[in-house]
């Protein structure tokens, strides 16, 4: 789920970035340091959308360098267990398949697919029922839902199931 | 359901986890069971899971008529030298390599960003294709993983033959040593080709040793070989006769042999078996008294050149008698190999045998006399 919130850091910067440019320097270190970053509480940081507010800057005993207070709101993606997600398919061997929602890496296991889908190996190894109407493959976008999920610090990993009513396939690329 | 597991956590039975999590019901759980890192590093499978992978694979190998194939990079399909390494000799190779983008028909390959370059061993292509339809390989190199990955990518451009089958030494379970408890098939349904016999300990029925391929200089000199490499000498294997076709041949027999009944149950099959029995038929009828060439305390059956022998299938005696056809020595002057020579049986080295087991086929006893041995041995004295 993306969420878009208010979050708090503490910037340091060299003096050399001072002058005109001090708030865009602070800025732009922001978004560097920040985008593209995890933690557990919040998920995934997709995108810096705003600065709230810059406070006093403080310089630090002994060094120099000035550290400040910055409010920014920033657009986040956190999976949740029970959180029903679409994702595309990345690979697909007889353990599962597994699958990418932009940052997020989800594995479903061939446990957590329906038992009328059987996998089948090959140049392109995918699941498909036992009438050839349903097919998992790569590319794939399938809707699972998250059954786990586990957050590192650049990386956040789910596990899924789709054997659930209403999941599964939803988009076939090798259709019309 | 297994989904709604988590009000039934006590009855999941964590078949594995993925990120620490089990994959069938999603509560954390402690590293648990075997690293599965080539398919996902952050993969791990308990071993009941394992073995139910590789039961109900059974089917799948059965409909197939496939079984699996592991194979080994460097000496066995390549030879890879750093680009620092190579001879003055060897730099007219800097003029002779593939284009990268569309690696098709190409043998010689030089990668800047690796400092390496890399010459596929002669047949490797056919090999690969005509190996693909009776197995399911897989590679299993002592390299790192972008080195795998980069070889991958030169044998198999397209990932048709290995897919997401590629074991580095990043992700073995045992530092300096393979084994096959990340692969997921039956170990009655894995043969391996690997040049290096000791880097199998808990495997050696199920492996198939090569010549190794020293193509660059540097590999020979890794090897402590005296010899020019083929790169100096401007010369290169046999396709036709080399030793991947060889082993082509061995493990088409193999294969021929464990599907030998078509409706027959695999399940009961052990292609460890199927490979002993090729090899027992290259010496078969033939029968063997060494003299002088085993240490005299030791039991002479328990040698492995002795064992060596029986595996290809000759008959070994201590003493001589009239059936007796070869006499392996290490010099003339020896009672057995008068004897031979009064009786007309062949007296030839242990290269004779050794020969015969790395190339699958008797060998003509004339290239393994005394007399090539001492002319051999006077060669490298000089």
């Amino acid at each position: 789920m993306f969420f878009h919130i208010v979050l708090e850091r503490n910037m340091q910067l060299h003096p050399r970035f001072f002058g005109r440019n001090l708030r865009e320097n602070l800025v732009s270190k922001l978004m560097k340091d920040v985008e593209g970053t995890c933690s557990g509480r919040h998920g995934f940081v997709v995108a810096i959308t705003g600065i709230e507010s810059i406070g006093k800057g403080l310089i630090r005993d002994g060094t120099g360098f000035v550290t400040f207070p910055v409010k920014y709101q920033c657009v986040v993606f956190r999976p949740f267990k029970g959180e029903i997600l679409e994702a595309v398919v990345t690979l697909v061997n007889k353990m599962g398949f597994f699958a990418e929602a932009g940052p997020v890496q989800i594995f479903v296991s061939k446990h957590l697919i329906p038992d009328d889908m059987e996998f089948q190996a090959g140049d392109m190894p995918n699941y498909t029922t036992s009438d050839g109407s349903v097919k998992i493959q790569k590319e794939c976008e399938v809707r699972l839902k998250i059954i786990g999920t586990r957050v590192d610090a650049t990386e956040i990993f789910c596990v899924g199931t789709i054997k659930d009513d209403f999941l599964g396939v939803i988009n076939d690329p090798a259709a019309g | 359901m297994l989904a709604e597991a988590s009000s039934s956590k006590g009855e999941c039975e964590h078949p594995g986890s993925f990120g620490n999590m089990c994959f069938v019901c999603g509560q954390k759980l402690e590293e648990t069971g075997v690293s599965f890192r080539y398919i996902h590093k952050e993969m791990r499978l308990n071993q009941d899971e394992i073995s139910r992978l590789r039961d109900s694979d059974m089917g799948f190998l059965q409909r197939q008529r496939k079984l699996y194939l592991v194979l080994d990079l460097d000496h066995t399909l390549l030879n890879s030298t750093i680009l620092r390494d190579l001879k003055p000799e060897e730099e007219y190779l800097n003029s002779h390599t593939h284009s990268l983008q569309d690696v098709s028909g190409g043998s010689l390959f030089k990668m800047e960003f690796m400092h390496m370059m890399t010459k596929l061993r002669p047949f490797v292509h056919s090999f690969l294709k005509e190996a693909s339809e009776m197995f399911v390989m897989y590679i299993y190199t002592m390299g790192d993983r972008p080195y795998a990955r980069q070889m991958a990518k030169l044998l198999d451009p397209k990932g048709e033959y290995f897919g997401d089958r590629i074991i580095s030494r990043d992700d073995g379970t045992v530092r300096h040593q393979k084994s096959l408890d990340v692969v997921l098939g039956q170990e009655s349904a894995v043969l391996i080709l690997d040049d290096t016999e000791n880097a199998w300990p808990n495997h050696k029925d199920n492996l198939i040793v090569i010549e190794r391929y020293h193509f660059f200089a540097s590999s020979c000199r890794q090897f402590d070989h005296k010899y020019k490499s083929l790169s100096e000498l401007k010369s290169d294997e046999s396709e036709p006769d080399g030793a991947l076709a060889t082993v082509l041949k061995v493990l088409k027999q193999a294969h021929a042999l464990f599907f030998e009944n078509v409706d027959e149950d695999i399940s009961n099959k052990d292609v460890r078996l199927m490979l002993k029995q090729v090899r027992k038929e290259i010496l078969k009828g033939f029968k063997v008294v060494f003299s002088r060439v085993f240490p005299t305390k030791a039991k002479p059956e328990d040698h492995p050149l002795w064992k060596m022998a029986e595996d290809l299938g000759a008959t070994c005696a201590t003493e001589v008698d009239a059936s007796v056809t070869h006499v392996v020595a290490m010099e003339m002057g020896t009672e057995k190999a008068r004897w031979a020579v009064r009786e007309k049986k062949f007296v030839v080295h242990r290269g004779w045998i050794d020969a015969a087991n790395y190339l699958w086929k008797k060998q003509p006893e004339e290239n393994f006399s005394l007399e090539q041995l001492k002319k051999q041995q006077g060669t490298e004295e000089e």
